[in-house]
């Protein structure tokens, strides 16, 4: 049930068509991991919050620096030096007190990355790098959570949804690929528009309302301002969720 | 046999600014040593010394991934190939 309050504050998205109060109720009880408080961390933890999602936790090990603050827009010039989950409860409940906002300071690796996402609904791939977002797509296909894939390099994004065993995971995609890592070109507004597709596909799949983005790689070039799509299909041979579809053929 | 090459935003400074270049070809391999040809700064782009594709690229025809084998996949007249860059940041 929602209170006057969440009747009021959720008022133009209640009269969406097909949202209605129960969408917002579903919001309410969903649970959120968004793995990485950063460039697109920033833009999807505080239009999830906005949103009214019922509790979302946040993962992140880093601290705020100077050079953060062209994307990161949860932080601003004062919290230079404060940790990046501190700052980020800070900012969210004092944009939605009405929900649930955990922040765990930790770094994601093989040995956490279960127990970081285990209990949620969700999984919000919101890293700074590959090879823990292979980490999270395989605890999040082991787990059968949902997870909402998204990246940026300069004015690029690419974004794809992942519903384990039923549509193309990550691995599926990419094929276990390596980039260079280290510091990597990055306009602001790359990570705001890939963060907000994310948060949109979230809302989208907990309200249970639109088609989602899987099987599909959606490429953004901001440069030349085109949204094209790679279509993808689930690998029977994928390490990660090859397995689910040969248990589904039982 | 016409077939257009969509190239990255981050590759047109190999291909004289061209986005899109067409060439000839039968398989997405032939299109990219065609592209290698008219354009010799794109082969540091898309393979590496023992030639072959770079794992951070997929290509895709007419919207669909080429994997796996990609540079095997035959083309036909009109088809589009699009280099898709992967990237991981955050």
């Amino acid at each position: 049930m929602l209170t006057t309050n969440e009747r009021e504050r959720y008022d133009r998205q209640i009269i969406i068509q097909g949202f209605d109060q129960e969408g917002q109720e579903k919001l309410k009880r969903a649970k959120v991991v968004i793995a990485g408080g950063g460039g697109l961390g920033s833009p999807s933890s505080i239009y999830l919050a906005a949103a009214g999602v019922g509790k979302i936790r946040i993962v992140d090990h880093g601290s705020v620096e100077l050079s953060n603050l062209n994307r990161q827009v949860l932080y601003w010039d004062e919290d230079i030096g404060k940790k990046k989950v501190a700052s980020a409860i800070d900012k969210l409940k004092r944009l939605n007190p009405e929900i649930e906002i955990e922040a765990i300071d930790e770094t994601i690796t093989e040995a956490n990355v279960s127990r970081l996402v285990a209990g949620f609904d969700l999984v919000v791939d919101a890293m700074d790098n590959l090879p823990t977002r292979y980490l999270l797509n395989k605890a999040a296909v082991d787990r059968n959570i949902p997870f909402f894939h998204g990246a940026v390099y300069g004015f690029e994004g690419r974004a794809m949804t992942i519903i384990p065993g039923k549509t193309a995971c990550l691995e599926c995609v990419y094929h276990g690929a390596t980039i260079p890592q280290g510091k990597f070109p990055v306009i602001g507004v790359a990570p705001a528009i890939i963060g907000c597709i994310q948060a949109t596909e979230v809302i989208k799949y907990i309200v249970g309302i639109g088609e989602l983005l899987t099987d599909r790689l959606l490429i953004y070039d901001g440069l030349n301002l085109k949204f094209t799509e790679l279509k993808v299909k689930k690998d029977p041979n994928c390490k990660h969720c090859g397995h689910l579809r040969r248990e589904d053929r039982k | 046999m016409s077939i257009k090459i969509d190239i990255p935003s981050y590759m047109k400074s190999s291909t004289d600014n061209r986005g899109v270049v067409e060439l000839n070809g039968s398989t997405v391999g032939e299109c990219l040593n065609h592209l290698v040809k008219q354009f010799p700064r794109m082969k540091k782009q898309l393979f590496s010394k023992d030639g072959n594709l770079f794992e951070n690229i997929i290509i895709s025809i007419n919207g669909e991934s080429a994997y796996p084998e990609q540079l095997a996949k035959p083309v036909k007249d009109g088809d589009e190939i699009k280099i898709v860059l992967v990237v991981g940041g955050g």
